[in-house]
């Protein structure tokens, strides 16, 4: 009985503590981010779009995929980057779905100096096979070219009309990755994230700037560049370094 | 005293059959937490698989169209229902159906295989019955009554407990003993064309430091993915000429999920067995395995919707011979004894 009183002041003490303390520090807040897939500025229509093409062609764009690894917030003073996820698979493969497509995460309240992540599946998952994950994982999406070409880090399929008379009859299929091609996707943009007012934050992809940006625009009338697959990842490396450098990052308070 | 109980112990477990093989080297099945696979429901679903009773007149069962001799197809261009009726689709394999966790069926109305496996019954091309008529028999089975009893414990027989008893049955129709997978092992090797059809189905020709640079690719693996060689997913593969997306002789996914770009799309099968499944497509217009390939030969009929993966592969004999030979090493012979 002696004890009681100590006791119950230190659990009084202790519960205001709790109170004081800088919880916004480790307070967790839900977190959307919103990845959006555009043609030449606008969302992206998967299937039903027609669009133009600087050579004068019309694209269909039928399927526009990437993974990215290590997604991770950095928070303002240098203290350690906050993981997301280690590896997400966005996909626009259907006319059903809309141009974006939004994940939510768990994050701790705060201001952030910018976003960044790994465009293409991480080398140590890369070296991994799709049996050793879990059948719904994402790395069991269908994606694992074979035993030495890895996974594919990112793909976009389009039927092109190079002649102007109306018939998409022409395929262009661009499946991209290896680990010499993993590259780091660092924006530097700072936000502010807390209960309730976080702002409208969009990773955005532009399909045509990954295919044509700064005069350079990739050959489609070329038999010989309509389809990029495992083993020939030179034909299309420019098309992943123009798709590595063409991310944007949409903050809207 | 010690020693005398290690002794008692290491004599049990040594008495112990080791009855586990080596599991397959694919991603774990996904068994449903509704529906977790006993040895009892298993039974259970083999059992239904086999019965007629399932159907109308008691002339068709699950197995009449699934015939384990067929890796669980039917050899017919489309699968034939009660009084012969034909059905408007040819009937796919099971091999490996269990791994397959996104939609069934060729158009994908089926969400997992408990759901599936309640489509049959009360299709008239197909069982022609309805599942009040299918439960009443079955609750007047004193047999049944208690396997059912024995499977999912003392709750009244319905169309959900025997789809979830069908498809922990389909959970156990497990392929990984052919000739690829022993390659795959490292335990036996392809002849010459195997080799062959195998480059030219993962187009490995892309290499142009490899040793079949040069060669034609088959674009095959896009669709046909391994390890089941499917990728479980919807595609236009230029079987029809579709000049217009709203008048398809077949909407497939389209009439399911009334996307108009997805009329004329059909699930990618899986091409385990694919040498026992003849014919080949939705609708089984090609008899053999070298009609399909010749099919994707030339590049398929136009529609915009068209797998930008399906274009002419200027194959040759000896290639198409090489790709059919691959296919055949497919086959698991112990899957359908």
């Amino acid at each position: 009985m002696k004890y009681l009183l100590p006791l119950l002041l230190l659990f009084v003490l202790t519960a205001c503590q709790d109170d004081d303390d800088p919880v916004s520090a480790t307070e967790e807040v839900e977190l959307s981010l919103d990845f959006r897939a555009d043609y030449a500025g606008q969302p992206l229509a998967i299937q039903s779009g027609t669009y133009t093409y600087p050579t004068g062609a019309r694209l269909k764009v039928l399927l526009f995929q990437y993974y990215i690894s290590d997604l991770e917030l950095l928070p303002v003073g240098g203290g350690e980057a906050v993981r997301l996820t280690d590896i997400d698979l966005i996909r626009w493969m259907s006319a059903s779905e809309p141009a974006t497509t939004t994940r939510s995460y768990r994050v701790p309240a705060g201001e952030y100096r910018g976003l960044r992540f790994g465009l293409g599946v991480k080398p140590e998952l890369n070296a991994r096979n799709p049996s050793e994950f879990a059948a719904d994982y994402v790395l069991n999406e269908a994606e694992f070219w074979g035993p030495t070409t890895r996974y594919v880090f990112a793909k976009i399929e389009a039927n092109a009309d190079l002649e102007n008379d109306n018939t998409f009859d022409t395929g262009l299929s661009y499946h991209l990755g290896t680990d010499a091609l993993y590259t780091t996707v660092t924006f530097d943009q700072t936000f502010r994230v807390a209960e309730g007012s976080s702002p409208a934050i969009t990773v955005a992809a532009d399909v045509l700037r990954a295919l044509s940006a700064s005069g350079q625009t990739f050959d489609i009338s070329n038999p010989d560049q309509r389809n990029v697959h495992g083993g020939n990842q030179e034909v299309g490396r420019d098309i992943w370094e123009r798709l590595a450098g063409q991310f944007r990052l949409e903050i809207r308070e | 005293m010690r020693w005398w109980v290690y002794s008692i112990v290491l004599l049990c477990a040594c008495g112990q059959e080791r009855t586990e093989s080596i599991p397959p080297p694919f991603a774990a099945i996904l068994y449903p937490a509704d529906n977790p696979s006993t040895e009892a429901g298993i039974s259970l679903g083999e059992r239904l698989f086999f019965d007629g009773g399932l159907s109308q007149d008691g002339s068709i069962s699950c197995a009449s169209c699934h015939r384990p001799e067929l890796a669980f197809s039917d050899g017919l261009r489309v699968s034939r229902g009660i009084s012969g009726l034909e059905g408007l689709r040819n009937t796919p394999g099971l091999t490996n159906i269990g791994y397959l966790h996104h939609s069934l069926f060729w158009d994908g109305r089926a969400e997992n295989l408990e759901d599936q496996a309640l489509h049959p019954v009360g299709n008239v091309h197909e069982m022609g019955g309805s599942w009040p008529e299918v439960i009443e028999r079955l609750r007047e089975q004193r047999n049944y009554v208690a396997a059912f009893r024995k499977a999912f414990g003392a709750v009244p027989i319905d169309s959900t407990l025997v789809g979830r008893a069908l498809a922990q049955y389909q959970r156990t129709l497990i392929s990984s003993d052919s000739k690829y997978d022993r390659v795959q092992r490292g335990v036996e090797e392809y002849t010459a064309q195997e080799s062959l059809g195998h480059a030219i189905f993962f187009d490995l020709a892309d290499d142009p430091g490899g040793p079949f640079a040069g060669f034609p690719k088959g674009e095959c693996a896009h669709c046909h993915t391994p390890p089941h060689f499917t990728n479980q997913r919807f595609e236009n593969n230029g079987l029809d000429e579709m000049p217009d997306l709203t008048a398809v002789p077949d909407p497939g996914r389209g009439a399911v999920n009334r996307v108009v770009y997805d009329n004329g799309r059909f699930r990618n099968p899986g091409l385990r067995n694919v040498a026992l499944t003849a014919p080949y497509m939705h609708d089984g217009r090609f008899g053999s395995l070298e009609e399909v390939i010749d099919h994707y030969n030339s590049g398929g009929k136009y529609a915009e919707t068209r797998s930008p993966n399906v274009h002419p592969l200027g194959l040759d004999a000896s290639h198409k011979a090489a790709l059919v030979a691959f296919l055949h090493t497919l086959t698991d012979t112990s899957f359908v004894k």
